[in-house]
């Protein structure tokens, strides 16, 4: 099952533009090949413009009337009439598309692109800056660090002699890059020189620390960001690689480093209290180094689905999951994550799911491929906390799991081994269980700072 | 140290009168070293070598230790290398490097291969003083700075000072080393009078100095370039570009990791070399850049050097012919800085 996008046509070398004169068929309709699609006028004169495919119009972008550029995606044919069709995903995916010599040639027909490298997809379809010239020559220097912060250096403008990308371009491009992918209404954290990490903040009061897990940024923990900021000052840290942050260094991004840096973090925020720190999944892993690094800066500690240390299982996953960030669109990602994420009662329910996805998948785009590659293997290479490290711990740690986790499943020994340590266990969710129990999950944090 | 300035050649001078002083086995030997001054006990004004370097040698340690050889380098450095090899510390001149020529077997085949070849049972502690470079319209035979040879022949060292006060440090380290050392003497230095410590103290060979810190290109530099390098980055200065300054001191050992240091810095390498160019020291600094600092690299390495030709006779054409700020200052524009 596909679904196609139609596109304006670029009917010869000046076309800029085209009208929408006439769709023949009615939205849900069946449009065999050959057949008429849609009838549109250039300057010169009105085409007719045939389907390449059969299929079903599933739905029509460009009303009649109307004139686009070419290349704009004008509507969605859909192999089956009843297929799932989110057109709003469509749309965003398929975009207002450029006109380029070959590929606004005929509508319909081709599947959906591939995506580019990840890094051109991060926050929200950023286009290329500037005017990257394709083949211009790349310094050494400019190419090493492109390569360290996993930035192509193709789509890095040059301005050195003959259009030589320099070292000054890639850092330039980089900066500007994490300017543009900062999140609305976050701020950049400096942790080390050179290096920075997105930050949200919200409310007043104790502080509290949310530590978003894997490949994903502070949007995980929003709805408990939202309810607690109500009673706490609440700061969120993407680690590095993850939207605005700074890239992690080659060749990877340890857990005890995310840790340090967090650390860095509270310390260049002004924060010197002990802090209610909350980490989910690979976030709760940092939070453990961070309390057994510095434990008089943790006030309490929350651990929402963690793992000890890093099962096959778990590294083959995150593996593949920075694999695919590296080949697929983050719809894509998004879709294979799914059955790893949530629970069989999300993933039943369509509407639930479809809704969830739609929303997973901008937040995945946020973290490029080379990012989660390096935080694989800082995972791979994390040693883990052993029982009785963890019988150490002289703080209050909640332990939060979900019943459906086939992720980080073995929770419940990190609670048994911390002594004093709060276990909740939430039915019906999955690992992501902050996205999945928002309310039971804010409403342990709730209960654990209140008695911490 | 009391700001107390010699000429190049005056240090040099003073080296060899220390080196001397200290060690009974230290001997000099050339043509017109001495020249004619002491015969037969009676006190004649010296020459002391064709550009009065080693004036007063043999008044202060007689025709014994300084001695004159017949015009043949074939004969002198074959005999230099012999007294060192049995156990003295001669220090040969040959008179201009443009003689290598001549007396190459004996560097090349004996100085440079007795210690290898009888696995470490001898020594040649042997020092060959030689002006190298043009600028004096010594005209193509005598001012040549063919450094390049030496320094690509395992076995000898290579030296080149680019100011006094390292000229004095490298001969003594040099006379004093027990391998053969080549220790050049760039025309273009001669006569430049600056500060030179007091007393007996070395330069370490095998170790290059910023002789000025800078962030934005680094210029390579050796013997009478340095100077050069160093009026270039003033004038780059004014435009805002601050230029480091590398002088080589040794160009066998080369000291690879300073160089590579200042273009892990800079990301920009320029090497002026007054040599040809052809298998220069200079290419052979660009081939390290690339091979070892390859990453570092925010832009191409630019040799400046001699064209590949004779060195003219004509002092503009001659002028033309040698390294110059201009054209130091044309090879960082084309790095797209400056």
């Amino acid at each position: 099952m596909a679904a196609n996008p139609v596109r304006m046509p670029k009917l010869g070398l000046t076309m800029e533009e085209g009208r929408v004169v006439h769709w023949p068929h009615a939205p849900g309709a069946r449009v065999e090949k050959g057949a008429l699609l849609v009838v549109i006028e250039t300057e010169k004169a009105e085409a007719e413009i045939e389907a390449t495919t059969a299929g079903f119009l599933r739905r029509i972008y460009v009303p009649e009337g109307e004139t686009v550029p070419c290349g704009a995606l004008l509507a969605a044919l859909t192999d089956a009439a009843d297929e799932a069709f989110d057109a709003d995903a469509f749309a965003a995916q398929h975009g207002a598309g450029v006109a380029t010599g070959e590929g606004a040639g005929a509508p319909g027909g081709s599947a959906p692109a591939r995506a580019g490298s990840a890094s051109s997809r991060a926050g929200g379809g950023a286009k290329p800056r500037g005017a990257a010239v394709p083949g211009a020559p790349a310094a050494p220097a400019a190419r090493a660090l492109a390569r360290e912060l996993g930035i192509d250096v193709a789509e890095v403008p040059g301005t050195g002699p003959g259009g030589r990308v320099t070292r000054q371009d890639v850092e330039a491009f980089a900066a500007a890059r994490s300017e543009a992918s900062l999140a609305a209404g976050a701020e950049r954290v400096v942790v080390a020189p050179g290096v920075a990490l997105e930050c949200l903040r919200a409310g007043s009061g104790d502080p509290v620390l949310l530590l978003p897990g894997f490949g994903v940024d502070v949007s995980a923990f929003a709805p408990q960001a939202a309810d607690l900021a109500e009673r706490h000052a609440v700061i969120g840290l993407a680690p590095r690689g993850v939207g605005g942050s700074s890239a992690p260094a080659l060749p990877r991004y340890d857990v005890a480093q995310a840790a340090a840096d967090a650390l860095a973090a509270l310390d260049a925020l002004g924060v010197s209290a002990p802090v209610h720190v909350v980490g989910a999944s690979l976030g709760a892993a940092v939070a453990l180094e961070l309390a057994l690094a510095q434990p008089k800066r943790v006030r309490s500690l929350s651990l929402l689905t963690p793992f000890a240390r890093p099962t096959p299982r778990l590294a083959a996953f995150a593996d593949a999951w920075a694999r695919v960030a590296a080949e697929a669109s983050a719809d894509t990602l998004a879709r294979a994550l799914a059955p790893w994420l949530f629970s069989d009662a999300l993933l039943a329910d369509d509407e639930r799911r479809e809704r969830t996805l739609r929303g997973l998948a901008p937040m995945l785009a946020r973290t490029p491929a080379p990012a989660l590659a390096r935080t694989t293997a800082g995972l791979r290479a994390w040693p883990g906390v052993t029982a009785r490290t963890l019988a150490s711990l002289r703080l209050p740690v909640l332990v939060l799991v979900a019943e459906d986790d086939l992720v980080a499943p073995g929770g419940d020994a990190i609670a048994q081994a911390v002594p004093g340590a709060t276990l909740v266990r939430v039915a019906g969710a999955g690992h992501a269980v902050a996205a999945e129990a928002p309310e039971a999950v804010t409403a342990a944090l709730r209960a654990h700072f209140a008695r911490a | 140290m009391a700001g107390r300035k010699l000429s190049t050649g005056q240090a040099i001078n003073e080296a060899l009168q220390i080196a001397m002083q200290s060690d009974p086995d230290v001997i000099v030997l050339g043509e017109d070293v001495a020249g004619g001054g002491r015969r037969d006990g009676e006190d004649v004004d010296e020459m002391g070598g064709v550009l009065g370097t080693t004036k007063g040698l043999v008044k202060a340690f007689g025709p014994e230790r300084v001695r004159d050889t017949p015009i043949s380098e074939m004969a002198l450095i074959g005999a230099a290398v012999g007294a060192a090899a049995t156990g003295l510390r001669p220090v040969a001149e040959l008179m201009f490097i443009d003689f290598l020529g001549v007396c190459l077997d004996p560097l090349l085949n004996q100085a440079a291969k007795l210690r290898y070849m009888f696995g470490g049972k001898a020594r040649v502690p042997l020092t060959v003083r030689t002006v190298t470079g043009a600028g004096m319209q010594a005209a193509a035979q005598h001012s040549q700075s063919l450094y390049w040879m030496t320094a690509g022949i395992p076995g000898l060292k290579t030296v080149i000072p680019s100011n006094p006060a390292d000229a004095k440090g490298l001969l003594l380290a040099a006379i004093r080393d027990d391998d053969p050392v080549i220790f050049c003497e760039p025309k273009g230095i001669l006569n430049l009078v600056d500060e030179v410590p007091e007393g007996d103290y070395e330069v370490p060979l095998g170790r290059a100095k910023i002789v000025r810190a800078g962030s934005d290109l680094s210029l390579v530099g050796m013997g009478a370039t340095v100077r050069i390098a160093l009026a270039a980055a003033e004038q780059l200065a004014k435009q805002g570009v601050e230029a480091e300054v590398l002088d080589l001191r040794s160009l066998a050992p080369l000291d690879e990791e300073a160089i590579l240091a200042t273009l892990e810095k800079t990301g920009h390498l320029v090497v002026i070399d007054e040599s040809t160019p052809r298998c220069s020291i200079a290419s052979d600094v660009a081939a390290l850049c690339v091979d070892r600092g390859f990453d570092f690299l925010n832009a191409p390495v630019k040799r400046v050097t001699a064209p590949h030709a004779p060195v003219p006779f004509s002092h503009p054409l001659e002028q033309a012919y040698m390294p110059s700020v201009p054209r130091v200052l044309e090879a960082v524009r084309e790095l797209g800085i400056g």
